[in-house]
């Protein structure tokens, strides 16, 4: 594949949130619904976050004009021209409105040329759909400038209003644990990368030697859903089959959720897609030089440095970059921020090896990029 | 970083888990555990896996023993013949939940082995025949890893599928609860046993006939 990051962005809303400050924005339930979130933080490890939402509920923000924004800075660090532009490919998890495609929201947003879109909807594996789909673009000869944009607005489905009259919130004021961990995990933003096909003629560029993403839903049911109704024996019935609109709100069919237990039994199989990595050669464990993990809590990188170790898998714990616990867990844009501040670290050298991973809950992905850092015309 | 010897444990365990993961896949296409984990197991599948799991897992203890009299390291042999010790009576866990399923007892112990269980049970006994049967980690691989990994969503699907109680899914949930401490000693296992490449190879070859078996069983049902 001969494609290159050349440039990232970013567009965080706001200015950090600290967890004591947390319930100002996404509104407070109960009293027993934040000793909760005090329970998942701690599972989570996050200490910071940027919300879209203001602290009385409002917001001038959309997934779309995030992505705008993350947009305009990578433009700014480019040494392209946007009009040069001729592909984009957006990732999120849930887009601003059902129909039409994200990225037709973000072109309209953004001040692109006409220009082929891309709308990948997922949860954070979509970050690494649009960039192999960016990456092929640009490596097939069809465009030469190419943006993959990761963006999230999560915090708007954690307000009071969306639980109320609602099945998920119990009278007590509390809500089920799958429901509870991600109102306290994820957060807002997005960020994204500029394509091309050969590397920037000043500083560093990451070449991307090759993307590998696998599903696992053969074996997998969805295990964190939004827009279902959940019955008695799990299964899921989706929002729109119910009989009146209302009627699918109150049985919570717009909460998202996520099945903790599900995580644990999928990390082995998302592990397993770096050993089978490894044996087939593209990955030299000792050759990495960043490892850039998207992971969702603390407690499974511990789990996943234990089985790592055991199959002589382990990337030294040193050579870690993430920014999870102080800009939190942004979905599908999170993959796309660890690149841009890796980038912007001013810790890369030229020859350097990054792995990125981007493992997927949602009903089981698993996906890993290779990129080396190379400086000037190639 | 690695000496030579824990480098080959480690491509056994990279080969074991992807061994798994390519079963663990193709066991959801399997009928009777596509209708479990879609919600549409019958009490009669129930039954019939109990009958035909039975008729295998009555073997464990006889063929991990008698790998356990090949093997002349000491160490692994004493790891053996616990093992075979723990699971040796596993099979009266599985007539006990057939008759709570509604099965007669002298049914299941009367009954024969399917044609998938026959060619799992003769490669366990034939590997283990054989002269340092070390490979034989690998099938063990694959028989706890079901148990450790498996099992337990299998015993709670069945129970809140069929309404039934602790007393029918028990030889499920026991494995579900167990096998972890198995698997753990497994892990130990395999660090004294893998001690150059053939060997390594040998256990994931080993893991994956059985693995292939094992589905085999399950896709010959009642087929005997």
């Amino acid at each position: 594949m001969r494609a290159f990051i050349t440039a990232s962005g970013q567009c965080l809303p706001g200015s950090p949130v600290g967890n004591a400050a947390m319930a100002d924005h996404i509104g407070r339930l109960s009293e027993r619904c934040e000793r909760e979130g005090r329970l998942a933080l701690r599972q989570n490890g996050i200490r910071s976050r940027h919300y879209a939402m203001d602290a009385n509920g409002r917001t001038d923000w959309t997934v779309a004009r995030l992505a705008a924004g993350a947009v305009a800075d990578i433009l700014d660090r480019a040494e392209i021209d946007r009009s040069r532009i001729g592909y984009l490919a957006t990732a999120t998890t849930q887009n601003d409105i059902m129909v039409p495609g994200l990225a037709s929201l973000v072109h309209g947003e953004s001040g692109l040329p006409p220009l082929e879109v891309s709308s990948h909807q997922s949860v954070c594996a979509s970050s690494m759909m649009a960039l192999k789909g960016a990456a092929l673009q640009i490596s097939a000869g069809e465009h030469r400038a190419a943006l993959a944009v990761g963006a999230e607005f999560a915090s708007r489905y954690f307000r009071p209003g969306h639980y109320a009259e609602t099945d998920t919130l119990s009278a007590d004021g509390t809500l089920p644990r799958d429901a509870a961990f991600l109102r306290w995990t994820l957060s807002d933003g997005a960020a994204g990368v500029l394509v091309e096909d050969r590397p920037a003629g000043r500083g560093l560029s990451l070449a991307i030697d090759w993307i590998s993403l696998r599903s696992f839903a053969d074996r997998f049911a969805p295990c964190m859903t939004g827009g279902a109704m959940a019955g008695a024996d799990g299964t899921l019935t989706p929002w729109s089959h119910a009989d009146t609109i209302g009627d699918a709100a109150r049985r919570g069919a717009f909460q998202l959720r996520q099945d903790m237990d599900a995580l644990h039994r999928m990390l082995p199989v998302w592990l397993g897609e770096l050993m089978r990595l490894v044996d087939e050669g593209r990955v030299a464990v000792d050759e990495v030089d960043w490892f850039l993990c998207h992971f969702s809590a603390k407690s499974l990188r511990e789990e996943m440095v234990r089985l790592a170790t055991r199959a002589g898998c382990m990337i030294p714990e040193e050579r870690w970059f993430t920014n999870l616990y102080e800009k939190g867990n942004v979905g599908a844009a999170s993959p796309f921020l660890l690149i841009d501040d890796l980038l912007r670290s001013g810790r890369l050298r030229a020859g350097q090896r990054i792995l990125c991973a981007v493992p997927e809950s949602g009903q089981c992905i698993m996906a890993y990029a290779l990129m080396t850092v190379v400086e000037g015309p190639q | 970083m690695s000496d030579g010897r824990s480098l080959h444990v480690e491509a056994a365990q990279r080969g074991l888990a992807r061994v798994w993961i390519d079963f663990e896949s193709a066991l959801a296409t399997v009928p009777v555990i596509a209708r479990l984990l879609g919600g549409r197991l019958r009490i009669e599948d129930y039954r019939s896996l109990l009958f035909n799991l039975r008729q295998q897992v009555v073997e464990g203890g006889r063929w991990i023993s008698r790998a356990a009299s090949n093997l002349s390291h000491e160490e692994l042999r004493s790891l053996f013949i616990r093992h075979a010790a723990a699971e040796h009576r596993d099979y009266r866990l599985l007539e006990d939940n057939y008759v709570a399923a509604g099965g007669d007892r002298d049914v299941i112990r009367s009954g024969a082995k399917n044609i998938g269980s026959e060619a799992l049970s003769a490669f366990m006994f034939h590997a283990a025949s054989r002269a340092e049967p070390v490979g034989m980690l690998g099938a063990m691989f694959v028989i706890e890893g079901l148990g450790n990994r498996l099992a337990g969503p299998w015993a709670a699907a069945i129970r809140d599928q069929l309404g039934l109680g602790e007393d029918a899914v028990s030889f499920l949930a026991y494995h579900g609860e167990n096998d972890a401490d198995h698997l753990a000693m497994f892990d130990d296992a395999l660090a004294l046993a893998v001690t150059d490449e053939a060997v390594a190879v040998d256990v994931v070859r080993h893991a994956k006939v059985v693995a292939r078996l094992y589905r085999l069983q399950l896709e010959e049902l009642d087929n005997v």
